[in-house]
């Protein structure tokens, strides 16, 4: 019974308890691997499910086919799981500000199996994000098990997307500071140390099943400055694309959302449409790595009309996969548009200046994947290292770094939330550690509750009240019903400092008649940033708080400050 | 020594909804196991001046304010006796009189006593009004003292103190206290008193010790009334 127990809680193991951040470094090993192995588990099934399919493709009928896909992943997402659609990276960063990282353990599971089904059968997503939510959930429920608190959970949760990442594209950098640039938001030792372990670890993981290959390896390229000043012109089309992709994505989520239909029948209407445009332009359907390995080669041989048309589609099939209802991430689909924006613009530059050398289309190729990358995350560092790693390029960094930083400062300028925390944002559900939101967030009410008030009632006379007053620490005195004891009003000293000196009023005067009745109150479950709103709004220095008709205490700004203050120091000093 | 979470909260003078918060969230060295909380006294310490947070024990606290609860008007005056008769023509001899003839205080006291009782005559007379002086130095002497003295001096015949009201003064009490927190507690009380007229008439029979000790202890039961 005893080794039973002690198996339940492995947070009493004394070896766990000898240090902290040893603790927290086997957990991320054990969360690298776990999610490493999620991620190649989701490419083996793609991989299967693209040669099953393969032979299928020249009938007539196959545009049903990512129809089919995507019906079968919503149902499943709705009806068995019962979790929402999307991708889920915007569920991981909630969880992150709001919960701690709290996640649902068949969260590990089931956008894997929603996002087969949805790719698989050709719709446009990508793998990537899927993967993210897959290993979070993992890290959050590993963390779970070994009772970790919430900050340690945090960053196993992030360690959890770091190896999903990194096995997924083979890139352990890119894992990392996707983690902390996009999940995390807090570039602080405790969080990096554990999160490269779990990089390294899945990455590893990944090397060992599916061997050490770089995803879109390329010749080397001459890049000249003509081609470093031609990037800016590029950034600009990233820019472009990345906020038509967001916007679309967006308009198409509002268009079905009005659609009088079942989920998985608006998610078969989308899979429809991307079906129809893959029978013209098969390079939109899937994830479609491999229109950018041939494009990275130099070998995608198409004109500058049917580039940037197939651009154009890959955008809408894309928008029309996910904002429909499809399951799958939006990681892969950018790396395509990206790279379609770079051809586009290579073969713009050859019509414009054909007397010009241009470097190879594979490079701007590769340039446009991490413009559009850092466009659609606003997260430079994440395109930057991603596309090094995945490209092995590490010649074409400078012309990178400047595609990144201008198409993120571009896109970050027309569309100010990057499109993972845009809805949040809009709730008001990004809470990044260290802000004031945060902090706010994290103290409620009732910490602030100050309960030394002395009640009166309404049938006291002013002189009885005046030596309470003498007794009291406080300004304010809530007035509360002699039989029932319900709040009735509050008494400010302002209110009564004038007649404090007349002897005549001492026994003329009730409270019942100076008391203030209408004001306002705030209950324990109220947001603290609503309180605060409301003090401002009213110019109030303090509110009572009161529960079912019962004063409870008074919350003031003076100990709001005090408490506010800790709280942000104990959130933000860096020496943890 | 073993702590509970509610004393720790106390010693960081928090809510232990917060406490709790931190734990949770991993911001405070203390680990939730179970069913009890784990944590090492000094570890918390360490922690507490790391984030610069205040860490004192409640019972400190506690003991500081059960030595400054203040004393009431009866042992004061006991220990500050009653003088009857004391002579002299003016404010001065009157209270150099008074001065002398006090209990308890040293040679050297009495003379700084002396020195600080005209000093305060000079600002603005202590008369308040009835016939009844009550002079008392600005600041509490320099000798420290342990417990508050009221000297009650009869007066042989009533003197000019150029009092608020102009009326000669028949008694004098002179208030002694430690600090000024505990003057300010006892003239209150004090006030109380003169502000009844009779009291005023009972002094002015010049009662003896004990009766003028019950009558006292007559208003402080009607003050503790009063505050509760």
């Amino acid at each position: 019974m005893r080794i039973f127990q002690s198996w339940r809680y492995p947070a009493n193991w004394s070896i766990f308890r000898l240090d902290d951040r040893l603790l927290l470094i086997l957990a991320a090993i054990i969360v690298g691997s776990c999610s490493g192995l999620a991620s190649v588990v989701l490419n083996w099934a793609l991989k299967a499910m693209f040669n099953w399919f393969h032979h299928l493709r020249h009938y007539w009928w196959i545009f049903v086919l990512p129809a089919i896909g995507a019906a079968l992943s919503s149902l499943f997402l709705e009806k068995v799981v019962k979790e929402g659609a999307g991708h889920g990276v915007p569920e991981v960063i909630y969880s992150v500000s709001r919960y701690g990282g709290l996640l649902r353990f068949r969260s590990s599971f089931s956008r894997i199996i929603s996002s087969a089904l949805t790719i698989g059968s050709g719709g446009s997503a990508g793998p990537e994000a899927p993967v993210v939510i897959s290993g979070a959930s993992i890290g959050s429920n590993i963390a779970k098990y070994f009772s970790l608190n919430d900050r340690q959970r945090v960053t196993l949760v992030g360690c959890g997307a770091a190896g999903a990442i990194s096995s997924i594209f083979n890139a352990p950098i890119a894992g990392m500071v996707f983690a902390i640039e996009v999940i995390i938001g807090e570039w602080k030792s405790v969080n990096i140390v554990p999160i490269a372990i779990a990089s390294v670890v899945g990455t590893e993981i990944s090397r060992i099943l599916q061997g050490n290959q770089i995803p879109f390896s390329h010749r080397l390229f001459n890049i000249s400055h003509m081609d470093i000043l031609a990037c800016v012109g590029l950034a600009v089309l990233t820019a472009a694309a990345a906020i038509l992709l967001t916007r679309l994505l967006r308009s198409m989520d509002k268009i079905a959302k009005k659609l009088p239909a079942p989920l998985w029948i608006r998610a078969a209407i989308g899979g429809c449409a991307v079906g129809l445009i893959g029978l013209f332009l098969p390079e939109v359907l899937g994830k479609g790595y491999h229109v950018v390995q041939t494009t990275i080669e130099g070998n995608f041989s198409q004109g500058l009309a049917i580039v940037g048309l197939a651009m154009i589609a890959k955008i809408v099939a894309t928008a029309l996969t996910l904002g429909w209802g499809g399951s799958g991430g939006i990681f892969a689909p950018c790396l395509v548009i990206g790279c379609f924006a770079g051809l586009t613009y290579h073969h713009g530059l050859a019509l414009l200046w054909p007397s010009v050398s241009w470097v190879n289309q594979g490079c701007f190729a590769l340039l446009g994947m991490a413009g559009l990358i850092s466009g659609m995350l606003q997260a430079p560092l994440t395109g930057i290292f991603l596309i090094v790693e995945i490209t092995g390029g590490y010649e074409v960094i400078l012309p990178l770094i400047i595609v990144s930083a201008i198409t993120t400062s571009l896109c970050h300028y027309i569309e100010p939330a990057a499109y993972y925390m845009k809805e949040l944002v809009e709730y008001g559900h990004l809470l990044r550690p260290g802000t004031d939101a945060r902090v706010l967030s994290d103290l409620n009410v009732s910490e602030l509750i100050e309960k030394d008030c002395i009640a009166v009632t309404q049938n006291m006379l002013l002189r009885d009240f005046i030596n309470i007053v003498k007794k009291s620490h406080r300004n304010y005195f809530p007035v509360e019903d002699e039989e029932t004891g319900h709040f009735m009003g509050i008494i400010h000293l302002d209110d009564i400092r004038q007649y404090l000196f007349n002897p005549v009023m001492y026994d003329t005067v009730f409270l019942g008649q100076i008391m203030n009745t209408r004001v306002d109150i705030v209950n324990p479950d109220d947001d603290l940033d609503d309180v605060i709103r409301k003090m401002d709004a009213n110019r109030l220095f303090s509110m009572p708080v009161v529960v079912n008709n019962r004063f409870i205490g008074l919350i003031s700004k003076g100990s709001l400050l005090d408490q506010y203050r800790r709280e942000l120091m104990v959130q933000t000093s860096q020496s943890i | 020594m073993k702590m509970t979470i509610h004393e720790v909260a106390q010693c960081l003078n928090l809510h232990v909804i917060t406490i709790e918060r931190w734990i949770r969230q991993g911001r405070i060295p203390i680990q939730k196991t179970g069913n009890g909380y784990l944590f090492n006294e000094s570890a918390l310490k360490k922690w507490a001046k790391m984030y610069r947070l205040p860490f004192s024990m409640p019972e400190k606290v506690k003991s500081r304010e059960y030595e400054e609860k203040p004393e009431n008007l009866l042992s004061a005056m006991k220990r500050g006796g009653v003088l009857h008769d004391l002579k002299g023509d003016d404010m001065e001899t009157a209270l150099k009189s008074a001065v002398d003839h006090m209990p308890v205080l040293s040679k050297t006291s009495k003379k700084e006593l002396y020195r600080l009782l005209l000093e305060r005559e000079r600002l603005t007379s202590t008369g308040i009004g009835k016939g009844v002086a009550i002079p008392h130095p600005r600041d509490p002497l320099s000798d420290a003292m342990n417990s508050p003295i009221i000297s009650t001096c009869f007066l042989e015949k009533p003197i000019d103190f150029g009092a608020v009201d102009d009326r000669p003064v028949f008694v004098m009490f002179i208030f002694l206290s430690q600090s000024i927190k505990f003057h300010l507690h006892l003239l209150s009380r004090f006030s109380f008193c003169v502000r009844d007229s009779s009291f005023v008439e009972f002094l002015k029979t010049s009662p003896d010790e004990t009766t003028f000790f019950a009558k006292i202890a007559d208003f402080e039961k009607q003050l503790d009334r009063a505050e509760t």
